[in-house]
């Protein structure tokens, strides 16, 4: 399947969210055609993933157009969409997309500030991924490898991405 | 006694007479010993500040609280106190930090006759951060990196907003500061060609890695994060200096640290890097990589640029300083540790150097 994942954060950003997008599109693109549209500048490449990035250090009005212009295109070529919330991917998603999207709750700070488009992307989702896996444990140099906490982290993204499957499998 | 040391104990002498009353004046008593204008000080700029003329004073309370004072009647260094102070302000204001550090507490800063003087709280630390054990050092250390990095300036509007008080260097400023320090050792260090060539090695890695400089960019750094510039309080880092934030490359600040602690504590240098490598990508190891050998040339560059205006041990000490950096930098540019013996060798001779009122500026500096 040709998925989107469209996402206000991405690494080399430090935010936890922009870590949960770029494994998302790593793991997912084990099974798919996986693209990113991201706000960022010279974001970490994957394999097998196409980035695109609308640069975050364009002037905000410039960006915010430039990356609703993109969303728009990318959708197109899209058989469905994951948008990571944010309010700068809301007010993309507001004019509406070709693709039918998932709704991922994955930037919890953006999710408290709430808002008439975090309200808005949610009405229009096909569904909502409320809960994403935590950070991934550090392995540490002077401790024990934290073999169970690592194994935690796997299965949580084994449900996750189950989860993801379940929706895309209802929608075809 | 070299002019250096000279002018800087005059201007010592000058700025204490004029100080001590204005200070008893605000109820500050100075410390009879000032470890902080003895020994190499008069050398000292900081690495990468202009940090320029202004004393660094212990003193008391009336009720006897121990404080930091720092003082000058120099125009460019009270346009440095200034700011400092600016940026430690601006610091618990930016929107865009994920994490802050603790500053001491400020209990005075203004004007009084022709100084600028700021007073702050003097913390206390149970024990020098290398008394700690290996771990303790380690997650402080991770810890304070996490920090700085908390604060990365992506967009317009962040990167507006700290740029005048903060500035900031990019890849190419990495690349031309680097072939500066090139030039200059070719000059300072005409008889010796290794560090220059040495260095102009470093610049052919800082090129070939312009783009994981430039992808790593516009983080919050502390470039001189080393111990003397921090303290350790109740399981809290206190940051000390504040003159030498800025944004830059996220590895930066790690990239001094880790070549200090590589003198001082290799293992700490090692667990470090490995956190980098077994938790982050491989850009960003390279990243750290061509930082490290950067950091390098430049500390190379500042002991030459000091030969000039030394003599006798001390100049015996600046030359064994600038071959000791030579010897890692050739070992990091070919991926390996210098062996203990070199680094047992150097600080053996740097001790039998240092003159007695330095070794007293050093202890418990670390």
């Amino acid at each position: 399947m040709r998925i989107l994942i469209a996402t206000p954060l991405y690494p080399p950003e430090v935010a936890p969210a922009a870590a949960y997008a770029k494994e998302l599109a790593r793991r997912l693109s084990a099974r798919h055609e996986v693209a990113v549209l991201a706000h960022a500048h010279l974001p970490e490449e994957l394999p097998n993933v196409r980035l695109v990035a609308i640069d975050k250090r364009r002037p905000r009005l410039a960006r915010l157009f430039a990356f609703t212009r993109a969303l728009r295109r990318e959708a197109r070529g899209a058989e469905t969409a994951i948008a990571i919330n944010g309010a700068s991917v809301e007010l993309a998603l507001l004019p509406g997309i070709a693709a039918p999207f998932i709704f991922s709750l994955a930037d919890k700070a953006a999710q408290a500030r709430g808002g008439l488009l975090a309200r808005r992307a949610r009405a229009q989702a096909r569904a909502l991924l409320r809960e994403v896996p935590p950070p991934r444990p550090e392995i540490l140099p002077l401790e024990p490898y934290p073999a169970e906490e690592i194994a935690e982290y796997e299965a949580s993204w084994s449900a996750h991405l189950d989860t993801i499957e379940t929706i895309l499998n209802h929608a075809r | 006694m070299p002019d250096s040391r000279k002018i800087w104990e005059a201007y010592v002498g000058r700025e204490l007479a004029g100080l001590r009353p204005i200070l008893a004046r605000e109820g500050y008593a100075l410390d009879a010993a000032q470890p902080h204008l003895a020994g190499e000080r008069h050398l000292h700029r900081a690495v990468t500040t202009e940090s320029g003329r202004k004393l660094i004073l212990l003193g008391a309370r009336a009720d006897g609280s121990r404080v930091v004072i720092k003082a000058t009647s120099d125009p460019e260094s009270k346009q440095e106190l200034i700011h400092e102070r600016e940026r430690r302000a601006e610091l618990n204001k930016i929107n865009f930090a994920y994490e802050l550090f603790a500053s001491p507490r400020e209990l005075f800063f203004g004007s009084r006759g022709s100084y600028l003087i700021s007073v702050q709280e003097f913390i206390e630390q149970e024990r020098p951060y290398l008394a700690r054990p290996l771990k303790e050092q380690f997650a402080y250390a991770l810890g304070a990196f996490k920090a700085q990095e908390g604060a990365h300036a992506t967009t317009y509007g962040h990167r507006r907003r700290i740029e005048r008080v903060f500035g900031r260097l990019e890849a190419r400023d990495y690349l031309r500061n680097s072939d500066s320090f090139k030039d200059g050792i070719a000059v300072a260090l005409s008889n010796d060609t290794r560090p220059a060539t040495l260095i102009a090695r470093t610049a052919a890695v800082l090129r070939e890695n312009t783009g994981v400089l430039e992808q790593y960019g516009d983080f919050l750094t502390h470039t001189d994060f080393v111990p003397h510039n921090f303290r350790i309080k109740d399981g809290q880092i206190y940051l000390l200096d504040y003159s030498s934030l800025r944004f830059g490359n996220k590895y930066e600040g790690w990239a001094r640290f880790l070549n200090f602690m590589a003198l001082y504590n290799p293992p700490l240098t090692r667990a470090l890097e490995e956190y980098v490598r077994k938790n982050r990508t491989q850009e960003e190891s390279a990243a750290l990589h061509a930082m490290r050998l950067y950091r390098l040339s430049e500390l190379i560059w500042y002991y030459a640029r000091n030969l000039p205006h030394t003599e006798g041990d001390l100049r015996r000490l600046t030359e064994a300083r600038v071959a000791f950096w030579a010897d890692m930098l050739e070992a990091a540019l070919e991926d390996r540790e210098l062996p203990q013996e070199r680094i047992d060798a150097y600080t053996e001779l740097r001790d039998a150097l240092r003159s007695e009122d330095e070794k007293e500026r050093q202890k418990g500096l670390h």
